[in-house]
This record gives C-alpha cells, sequence and structure tokens, in this order.
C-alpha cells in the first residue's frame, strides 16, 4: 500500500507571530519557518507504517513557495521516500490545498493520504475533510491511534466527550492530531540520504487546477490585550477577592 | 435568505454550543432553521424547536445517522444547502469534522471558528493561535461556517415555538462505521460550558494529584481541563485539554494551577471573565493575563483554598 | 526565559553570502554539502537546539553536575539528550567518514555547533573536547590506538577530555609535574590535573583522557612532555570493556557559570597507577596538544558568538513585552524597545554579534580551504590567513560576548539582576570563555609574536590588502554605503598603523609587544568585523537594487552595518592610540606601589 503524507511549510511554533503595522498580513520577514507540527506526527506515523510493512512507499507532499522544498527534505529525511512538491507563489486556502492533493491522488494512486489535523498559521482544520469529500473516501479525523487491517482502517479519535474509534473502509484520509504518536528527531546521516531521494515538481496549471482563493483577509490585528491584575497573598485573600470584588462565586 | 444551523446532539440531548451558533446565525440577518439529523432524536427537535429566534426544525432520521458520521452527515447537508445563504456548526471536533466535508461537496470555502460577524460575507477568526485576529470576507455564494461557542452568547433555549419538517435521509454510504466510544463519565459541568474552571498544569506533578483539584471543583461546582503538558504526561484524559488544539473554555471564572501559561494554552482560556494563577514562578506568563495570582506553592496553597471555600459555604 | 531559535535565515546568509559554501562545496571531500543539504541539516539542529538543548539550560544551571559516591551525575535530563544528539549522528558531523563521522566541512559544524553552544553551553562543551580530542589522536596516535578508539569518540559513544592544567602549571605548561612510567606495552600514570571538563560523567560508557606527563627520562620545561591517552575503562583486545583505569574525579569546582558541565579534579595512579598509551612521540606532547587546541579555540570563539545571540534573543523579547514609560510621538505607556537608549543597548548587541558570527565563520571556511585545497600553495596561504584570524575569533569574540551579555542584562534593568529571566545566566555562563582554552592575553601574545612580528607582518599586510580591496565597491555603492565606507577605511588605517608601529618598536622594547598585545587583537576584531559588516551590506545593497529575496532582511543587514561603522568602528582610533601609547605607563610604577 502506498500513503500520501502532506507536509505545510508554517512560520515555526516557537515564534510569537505579530501583524504587520498596516493590517495586511502578518509579519514573516526573518522569522523562522518550520514543518507543521501536526504534519510531522503525520509523517511520523506515515514512516511508522512503512517500518512495520503495513505500508510499501511513502510519497511526502507540499506545496506552496520554492522553499517547501526544505520541508518536503524534512520528511525525506524522517523516512520518506520521494517528495513532489507543486510550486506556486499564490496563496494556496484549503479548499485550492484539498483539490491539488485529489489531483496527485488520481495520479499516484495511494490508499491512505495522511495529514495533520490543522495547520497552526490559519488554525482552519479543513483540509484533510475537504481532500476526503473531493475523493468520496472515508475520513478519520483528530486520530490518536492508526490501525490498519486488511481492507479497513480503525482510528481512534480525539473527540470533546473523549475518545472515539471508527472503521473506515480504504482508501482513506487521515487526520492527525497531537497524542498519536511523538515524532522523530532527524539523524544527520538521514538528511545526507534524503538529498538523494527524488522530489518531483509540478505546478497548479499542469494538474488542471483552479486555486483561486475564495477569502480574502480584509485585515489582521492583534487581539485585544489582557491587563495583568493584582497578586494576592494567599488563598483567604483569593476568595474575597472572588466574592466582594469580582463576584463570581 | 435564510441560514441552517446543524446541531449538535448526544444521548438526545442539544449540545450547548449549537445555542452559541444558532446566535451566531441570527446575527447574519435573515432567519435561521435548524437541522436535526440522528437516530430517534425527538428530544432534540423539541428542544430546538424552543430556542428562541428559529423559525424551523428539519428532522430527519437514519440508521446511517446514529452516529455523527461526517461520510453521512454531510450529503444531507449538502442536499439542503442550496435553499440558504449560510451553513453553520458549532466548532466542536463533531462541526469541525463535518463541516469541511460539507463546504467541499458544495465546492465553498469554509470559514473556520468564527468569533464574530461583520456583515453576512464578513467574518472574524482568530489565526495563529489567537495571536492574530483576522478579518475576512467570503466570495461563495453558500458560507459554510463554524463558530466558537465561547465568542457568543447561548440562544434562550425557551420562547421559541419553530414548525418541525421532516426531510428526507439521504442514503447510507457505508464508507465508516462506529466502532465504540471511551467517553469520560463526569458528573461535573461539561468543559466549554461550565461556569467555572479548575485547571491543571505539569505543575501538580501527577495524576493522584489532581484529586486536590477535584475537592476545589466539587465545592464550585466547577469543570475540571488540563494544559497540554498535563495532558501528555498523562494525568489526565485528552478531553481534558484547554489551547489551541484542545477545547476553548471561556468561563465566569478560570483557576488555572501549576500551569506556566504557554501561548497554545493561553489560546484557549483568555476569554474567560476572571483568570486565576496559582504558580510558583512569579515569571510564569500566566500571571501576564491573570487577575488575580498567587505565587506559591500549590501543595500548600490548594488545601487553604479548599479550607476557605468550605468557610465561605458554611 | 524564552526558548532559543536558532537564526537560522542570519546564519545561511553568512554562510553563502560572506563565508562562501558554495567555494568549500567544490573542495575535494565536500561535494554532497550543497547548500540545500546544508539549509536541511541547519533546521534539523535547529529543532534539536531548541527542543531538547534548549528546555535544560535553565535546570542545567540550578541544578548543577554532582559527585555523588565517587561518581559523576549530571543533572536531569542530560544522559537523554546526550543519547539523542548521538544517535542523530551529529557528534561527527565534520569528522573523518573513515571512522564513522559524517564529512563535512568544518564551516558547517561551526553553525551547528554555535546552535548546540546557544541552546546551552554547559552541554555543548562535551561534544567540543571530544572532537578536539579525535582531531589529537587522528593526527599523532598510532594506528593501534586509532582503531580501538577512534570511531567510539567520533560517532559521541565515547567522550574524550584535555589533561593539560595542574595546580601549579595554568598557562605555563612547561610546570606540568604528572608523570609516567614505561609498564610493559603501556605506562603508568601519576599525577593530579584540575579543571578538567566533563572528566567523568555517566553519560557514556568510556572516556577517553588526553594527558600531558613526563617520562622518567625527560628534560625539565617543555621539551620533556608527552601525551598519553588515558581510559576511563581499559579495552580488552576485542573492544569490550575491561577493569576501571585507576583514575577518578576526587572533586568538582564551584563555579560562576556553567554548572552543569562538571569541571574536575583528576587523580590518576592512586593505587597501581593508570594505565596510559603513549600518544605520537615521546617529548612532542605540548605539539600535539596544540592539534587540539587550535580546534578548540576556534570552538570557544564561536562559544562567544553563540553566547550573545543568546543573549540578544532573550533581551529583544523582554524589550518587547516590558512597558515602562512614555516617549514623545507615541500614545501611552510603551514597550521598553521604543527608548531610543534600549535600542542602542539591543543595536550594539546585535551589531557586534553579526560581526562575530560573520569573522567565525569565514575563519572556519578558510581553515576548511586550508585542509581541502588541491594546491599546496593555496593551503599554505589558506593556513597563514587562518594563523592570523584563529586567536582574534577567541579573544575578540569572548571579549565582546561579555559586552553583549552584560548589555543583556541592562536592557533587563532590575529583573536583570535576578535569575528568572535568564539572562543572568548567559552572563555568568559567559564568564569563562576569555578563560579556558588560552586567556585574551595568551591569544593575544600569539597574535603579536607568533602571527604579525615572526612573519613581519606579512599575514597581516595580506589581510589589509583585502580589506582595502573592498574599499571601491562600497564607493561604487553610492549615498547607501558611504559611511561603512569611511569608518572601513579609518579602521584599516588604524591597524596598518598598529601593526607598522609595533614591528618598529619591539626590537627596542621588549615589554612593548605584551603591553599593547591586547588592544591590538581588539582592533584587529573590529576592524575585521567592520570589514564583514561592510561586506554583508555590500551583497545587501545589491540584492535590493535587483530585488532579490527579502527586502526587509536586506534593508535590516544595510542598517545594521551602517550602526557598525558609526558606534563600534570608531573604537579603533581608541585602540590605536592605547597601542602607540606604548609599554612605557603599563611597565612604570614599581611593583610594590600596586
Amino acid at each position: 500500500m502506498k500513503i500520501l503524507v502532506c507536509v505545510k511549510r508554517v512560520v515555526d511554533y516557537n515564534v510569537k507571530v505579530r501583524p504587520k503595522a498596516d493590517g495586511s498580513g502578518v509579519e514573516t520577514a526573518n522569522v523562522k519557518m518550520s514543518m507543521n507540527p501536526f504534519d510531522e506526527i503525520a509523517v511520523e506515523e506515515s514512516v511508522r507504517l512503512k517500518e512495520a510493512g503495513t505500508a510499501a512507499e511513502v510519497i511526502a507532499l507540499s506545496m506552496g513557495v520554492a522553499q517547501c522544498q526544505e520541508t518536503l527534505r524534512t520528511a525525506l529525511a524522517m523516512g520518506a521516500d520521494r517528495g513532489i512538491l507543486i510550486e506556486s507563489d499564490a496563496e494556496l486556502q484549503p479548499l485550492a490545498a484539498a483539490k491539488l492533493i485529489k489531483a496527485v491522488v488520481e495520479k499516484e494512486q495511494p490508499q491512505l493520504v495522511v495529514l495533520g489535523k490543522q495547520a497552526i498559521d490559519d488554525d482552519a482544520n479543513q483540509t484533510g475533510q475537504m481532500v476526503a469529500a473531493l475523493l468520496g473516501w472515508s475520513q478519520g479525523t483528530f486520530a490518536s491511534k492508526v490501525t490498519v487491517s486488511g481492507g479497513a482502517v480503525e482510528v481512534a479519535r480525539e473527540v470533546d466527550a473523549g475518545t472515539e474509534v471508527l472503521s473506515l473502509k480504504l482508501p482513506a484520509v487521515i487526520t492527525t492530531d497531537l497524542r498519536l504518536n511523538d515524532p522523530r528527531y532527524v539523524k544527520l546521516p538521514n538528511i545526507m540520504k534524503a538529498k538523494k531521494k527524488p522530489l518531483e515538481k509540478l505546478a497548479p496549471d499542469a494538474l488542471g487546477v483552479d486555486i483561486t482563493p475564495r477569502l480574502t483577509v480584509d485585515k489582521v490585528a492583534e487581539p485585544a490585550q489582557r491587563e495583568a491584575g493584582i497578586r494576592v497573598a494567599d488563598a483567604a485573600e483569593l476568595v474575597d477577592k472572588l466574592k466582594n470584588e469580582a463576584q463570581v462565586i | 435568505m435564510s441560514a441552517l444551523v446543524v446541531a449538535e446532539h448526544l444521548d438526545n440531548k442539544l449540545n450547548p454550543a449549537t445555542l452559541a451558533a444558532i446566535t451566531a446565525a441570527q446575527a447574519l440577518g435573515g432567519g435561521v432553521d435548524v437541522l436535526v439529523a440522528g437516530l430517534d432524536c425527538g428530544a432534540v427537535t423539541e428542544a430546538a424547536a424552543a430556542v428562541e429566534g428559529v423559525n424551523k426544525v428539519l428532522q430527519a432520521e437514519s440508521d446511517a445517522y446514529a452516529q455523527p458520521l461526517a461520510e453521512e452527515i454531510a450529503p444531507l447537508i449538502v442536499q439542503l444547502a442550496p435553499d440558504y445563504a449560510h451553513v453553520l456548526a458549532a466548532a466542536t471536533t463533531t462541526g469541525k469534522n463535518i463541516m469541511p466535508r460539507v463546504a467541499a461537496l458544495l465546492d465553498v470555502a469554509q470559514i473556520s471558528d468564527i468569533i464574530g460577524v461583520d456583515s453576512a460575507d464578513t467574518f472574524i477568526r482568530p489565526i495563529y493561535a489567537g495571536n492574530v485576529i483576522a478579518t475576512v470576507t467570503s466570495s461563495d455564494p453558500i458560507k459554510v461556517i463554524t463558530v466558537r461557542s465561547t465568542a457568543f452568547a447561548a440562544a434562550p433555549v425557551t420562547g421559541g415555538a419553530a414548525q418541525v419538517e421532516t426531510v428526507d435521509a439521504t442514503e447510507s454510504v457505508g464508507l465508516s462505521s462506529f466502532v465504540r466510544a471511551e467517553f469520560t463519565e463526569s458528573d461535573r459541568p461539561e468543559l466549554t460550558s461550565a461556569e467555572i474552571v479548575v485547571s491543571g498544569g505539569r505543575g501538580m506533578g501527577n495524576a493522584e494529584n489532581f484529586q486536590l483539584l477535584e475537592d476545589i471543583a466539587d465545592k464550585l461546582g466547577a469543570a475540571i481541563g488540563a494544559s497540554r503538558a498535563a495532558v501528555d504526561a498523562g494525568f489526565v484524559p485528552n478531553d481534558y485539554q484547554v489551547g489551541q488544539t484542545g477545547k476553548v473554555v471561556a468561563p465566569k471564572l478560570y483557576i488555572a494551577v501549576g500551569i506556566s501559561g504557554a501561548i497554545q494554552h493561553l489560546a484557549g482560556m483568555k476569554d474567560s471573565q476572571i483568570i486565576v494563577a496559582v504558580n510558583k514562578d512569579e515569571e510564569a506568563p500566566i500571571f501576564q493575563v491573570a487577575d488575580y495570582g498567587i505565587v506559591g506553592d500549590l501543595f500548600e496553597v490548594l488545601p487553604q483554598l479548599s479550607a476557605e471555600l468550605d468557610k465561605l459555604n458554611s | 526565559m524564552t526558548t532559543y531559535i536558532a537564526p537560522t535565515l542570519e546564519m545561511r546568509f553568512v554562510l553563502n553570502e560572506l563565508a562562501g559554501l558554495d567555494a568549500v562545496n567544490t573542495l575535494p571531500d565536500f561535494e554532497e554539502a550543497t547548500p540545500d543539504l546544508v539549509d536541511a541539516v541547519l533546521e534539523e539542529a535547529a529543532r534539536l537546539a531548541s527542543e531538547v538543548l534548549s528546555p535544560l539550560n535553565k535546570t542545567g544551571d540550578s541544578e548543577g553536575s554532582q559527585l555523588i559516591d565517587g561518581k559523576v551525575v549530571a543533572p536531569a535530563g542530560f544522559a537523554q539528550a546526550y543519547r539523542e544528539f548521538v544517535d542523530g549522528g551529529w557528534a561527527g558531523l565534520s569528522l573523518n567518514p573513515e571512522y564513522d563521522g559524517q564529512g563535512l566541512p568544518g564551516l558547517v559544524s561551526t553553525a551547528v555547533d554555535e546552535m548546540w553552544n546557544a541552546a546551552n553551553l554547559s552541554f555543548s562543551l562535551c561534544p567540543l573536547l571530544t572532537s578536539g580530542a579525535v582531531e589529537a589522536l587522528e593526527a599523532h596516535a598510532d594506528d593501534n590506538l586509532k582503531t580501538t578508539y577512534l570511531s567510539k569518540m567520533v560517532t559521541g559513544e565515547w567522550t574524550g577530555t584535555m589533561n593539560l592544567t595542574e595546580s601549579q602549571a595554568g598557562s605555563d605548561l612547561a610546570a606540568v609535574r604528572a608523570k609516567a612510567v614505561p609498564d610493559g606495552d603501556h605506562y603508568r600514570i601519576t599525577g593530579q590535573k584540575i579543571f578538567i571538563t566533563w572528566g567523568d560523567h555517566e553519560l557514556t560508557e568510556n572516556i577517553a583522557h588526553l594527558v600531558l606527563a613526563r617520562l622518567p627520562d625527560a628534560l625539565p620545561g617543555v621539551k620533556g612532555i608527552s601525551l598519553f591517552l588515558v581510559p576511563k575503562y581499559v579495552v580488552n583486545e576485542d573492544g569490550s570493556l575491561g577493569e576501571r583505569n585507576d583514575v577518578h574525579a576526587v572533586s568538582l569546582e564551584h563555579k560562576l557559570g556553567v554548572h552543569a558541565s562538571p569541571t574536575c579534579v583528576m587523580s590518576f595512579g592512586d593505587q597501581e597507577g593508570a594505565v596510559g598509551y603513549l600518544v605520537g612521540e615521546p617529548n612532542k606532547g605540548l605539539a600535539c596538544m596544540f592539534t587540539m587546541m587550535n580546534h578548540a579555540r576556534l570552538g570557544v570563539g564561536i562559544q562567544g558568538v553563540a553566547i550573545a545571540e543568546r543573549s540578544l534573543q532573550q533581551a529583544v523579547a523582554y524589550a518587547r513585552d516590558r512597558v515602562q514609560g512614555t516617549v514623545p510621538g507615541k500614545e501611552g505607556r510603551v514597550t521598553i524597545i521604543h527608548h531610543p537608549d534600549v535600542r542602542r543597548m539591543l543595536m550594539l548587541m546585535r551589531a557586534q554579534t553579526e560581526a562575530m558570527r560573520a569573522v567565525a565563520y569565514l575563519t572556519a571556511a578558510v581553515l576548511d580551504h586550508s585542509h581541502h585545497a588541491p594546491d599546496a600553495d593555496d593551503r599554505a596561504g589558506f593556513q597563514t590567513r587562518v594563523d592570523l584570524l584563529t586567536p582574534v575569533v577567541k579573544a575578540w569574540s569572548t571579549e565582546v560576548a561579555q559586552e553583549v551579555t552584560t548589555l543583556g542584562v541592562q536592557v533587563h534593568g532590575g529583573m536583570g539582576y535576578v535569575e528568572e529571566t535568564g539572562c543572568a545566566q548567559y552572563f555568568r555562563d559567559g564568564r569563562i570563555i576569555t578563560i579556558y582554552e588560552g586567556t585574551t592575553g595568551i591569544q593575544a601574545n600569539d597574535l603579536v609574536g607568533r602571527k604579525i612580528i615572526r612573519d613581519g607582518g606579512q599575514g597581516m599586510r595580506g589581510l589589509l590588502a583585502d580589506i582595502e580591496a573592498l574599499e571601491p565597491q562600497l564607493d561604487a555603492a553610492g549615498e547607501a554605503c558611504v559611511a561603512i565606507k569611511t569608518a572601513l577605511a579609518e579602521g584599516r588605517a588604524a591597524l596598518a598603523r598598529a601593526t607598522d608601529w609595533l614591528l618598529e618598536t619591539y626590537p627596542n622594547d621588549v615589554n612593548a609587544p605584551g603591553a599593547v598585545a591586547v588592544n591590538l587583537l581588539m582592533l584587529m576584531g573590529t576592524v575585521v568585523g567592520g570589514w564583514q559588516m561592510a561586506r554583508a551590506a555590500l551583497v545587501a545593497h545589491d540584492k535590493l537594487q535587483t530585488n532579490e529575496g527579502d527586502a526587509k532582511f536586506y534593508q535590516s543587514k544595510l542598517t545594521t552595518a551602517r550602526f557598525y561603522a558609526e558606534h563600534v568602528m570608531p573604537r579603533a582610533a581608541a585602540y590605536l592610540a592605547t597601542v602607540v601609547a606604548g609599554s612605557a605607563s603599563v611597565m612604570a610604577l614599581d611593583d610594590e606601589y600596586f
């Protein structure tokens, strides 16, 4: 079985993002970029499925500017077999991304598409579900455990009330949640090997996909700041304040 | 044109998060209809019909809807959607699971997790873990939206008298099936709708120490939450997690104990009305958002707090 | 305390635009080191630095290494982090593939080492010393020792230490007393060594100590010192570990900083004498050790860059968050980054950190050329440049790091003086780096004596000519580089003048070289730093002209270079003034009047 795993290049998890002064977007100049953390989990899970003998090949897919190659190289260094980059300087919103992924799926015929449940930049949490919709596949979102057996995959999902287990017919789309696994640190020799792995570049046009954005961002701003409050000496003072000043208990 | 709100329900009860989605739908200017899809879910339909401001409740029953499987419910919504300008659901794990599937089938974008409505096509939503607030406009004919329930007041559960209309269920697609659920049983209020939340972080040290929080929560009638660190450390189950990737809460009172206050946690609770922080590290970022802070060892502070609450209650 | 984020954009700029990674990539053995591979290496190293090493920095500081029941116990988490580091293949990044190293250029490991050191200086000392020991063994040990030890040390499975110092023999190694007595196919070592960094620990199964000691018939002074390898556990024929050798950590120093790094008093031969093996020829130990020290000197220079970067990141984060006071033209109370004097401090930190990084990386690139250039004459030319720059990278970078870390504390105001923010730790940790691996004074003496006077200033003149060659290009860039060009030309002239003065003066004044050495070295560092800032400005100017890449980044390069020209380069004149003042007032006061 082939797995297609999708990885997005985003502003690094540790960077404190700020809106640009003119509100036109966020400040990304001189900002460290990394693989979306949920996608790292997706790559790790895919590679583990390969290591377990369940998958024969893991193909990593990324889309966006040329530097997304770096993100793909990371996926290759983690253990993906080859990479595909859909190169585009245009903004790619989830629906467009899903259509591009669908086009690649039709070309590569994987049985499983694995991706992070959301990207930590737009926090949209849509692409995986959209891919499943467009392909008419089953979907296992927010996965905390994935077990493939026969023509089905059992997915434990992190839902508001706890954990829910679904059985999905293959082919299927899985989106990964935080506790699915701990992604490995890439080993230096594997980075060097990754360089020799094939990386194919495609253009959105060549895939016949219209990537026109459907949402326009009118402005971005900082959220209203909370002012820091006061220190209280002990529990007695706290209870007094909560009861008499804030009146919340 | 009206807006359609997809109701979420569990154990034949309407999820309060749906009430917030109804409020958001009302802000769009048209009427509001509610879709209840399920199996033997008449009580939910009744509850939805009683909500103030709801014009019509569409009820669809099918074995395939017994669980809110995205593969089964999305086609139903897609079938109904052309009659509406907006289709909304609460941004719960159920809404997040189903609605993008609906949007893609309709070939429209989804607007995720909105916290404000500017106009019928312009919405406000947080990005980058809430560090940035974006205003976005949709050019699609149908707007598919998920609603952050803490950002909108719950629509009153009485005062409405909506007509109920039965709609045909879609055929089962049979792509996925429900195996089992492991839901956390609790007598406490549900985390996202509780008026008071007591949360513990890595500083709690271990699972047993959460007993100290439970004691406080019992006395306050509060729900219990946790930081990602505490969940990752296995102190509590994943459904306790408050934060960017967990639940977003905005109670009247949020008490953070042994939580340092990483950006990702703050994203999930900073809209609380009053925030209390207990932490031994006086530089912990949580104090920057806390209305009341106690710098001290939680293992000393919690028993004292418990005793003070006893005094209050006696 | 903020999480360290490796400045990979800046590092790439320096590697690609200033240090000439592309040229290094063309050297035999380094064909693999293409810019995109190096990018990937930097990204992954950055991740390990931020996620594994950085979180242990503060806890390591408060916990410290401890000596418990004769064993050195590193702070919690260090063993696991070290395992991650070794499993990832990072220990052998630039080491010989013949011994399971990864064979990447030293230039690349310089950037990666900066990350380790910035994330956790205490941790990084362990691999730094190991790779120094590897270099000494590779250059001088016999095949038998190489086979037994090198692969294990290159991969980091075992670590290495440098055992030079004794209580009476610090900077003056001629006073070493430790003894080595032949005993069959090996030697028995006895004596006590102090200040042995990571001299003992449980991170690895074995430790190879490189030890300076005297053979029974040795001459007094430096000509009678030999180098020995003393393993913690004697290695059996089949490579398995044998008995515990007679070498032990007997106490740990209580230090100002780098608390997590155990600084051991090592006792050799309390019982039967520690088993040791001769490395290189008898009585040539000091030369062997210098192989190791040259490597370590560059490594410590990088620590200066690293700790400065770490301090800068912390100060910027604090200045962005801390609200205090008002400024004209802004409504309400402002974050302190808006205050001109805070900006002055942040710019001083930033500009000098960038200058130090550029000089260090450049030196590392030249070092790669000096080892790997196909032509022998080329290699010799590169070697001259490395020899000239090494003491500057070591001493100037570490001295400027003191200024940067103290400014880091200052930006925090009162909060800087308490430990919570982390900046005080960088200040304390960084204080050692001007001292170990040869103090600033020792480096400066090396510069004036061996690197300037010995070749009659020839190497220096070559450097000055290279600097001068940049000046017409700066002129051609016009308005944007005027201030930069003016300051560079003045700085270069000052360095030329100081060099001439030294060459003219030393034959008549024996005290002159020693008295002016540090100021001359600082002058040279300042000017060479200015040279690299000017080169960066030119690259940025060109990119802006052609609309290439990230305009904001390049604009910031121009601005920072201009700040360096206006605020740092003027120091060159002051350093020159102290140099030409000579030794008179330094030496005049009678000893008893101190």
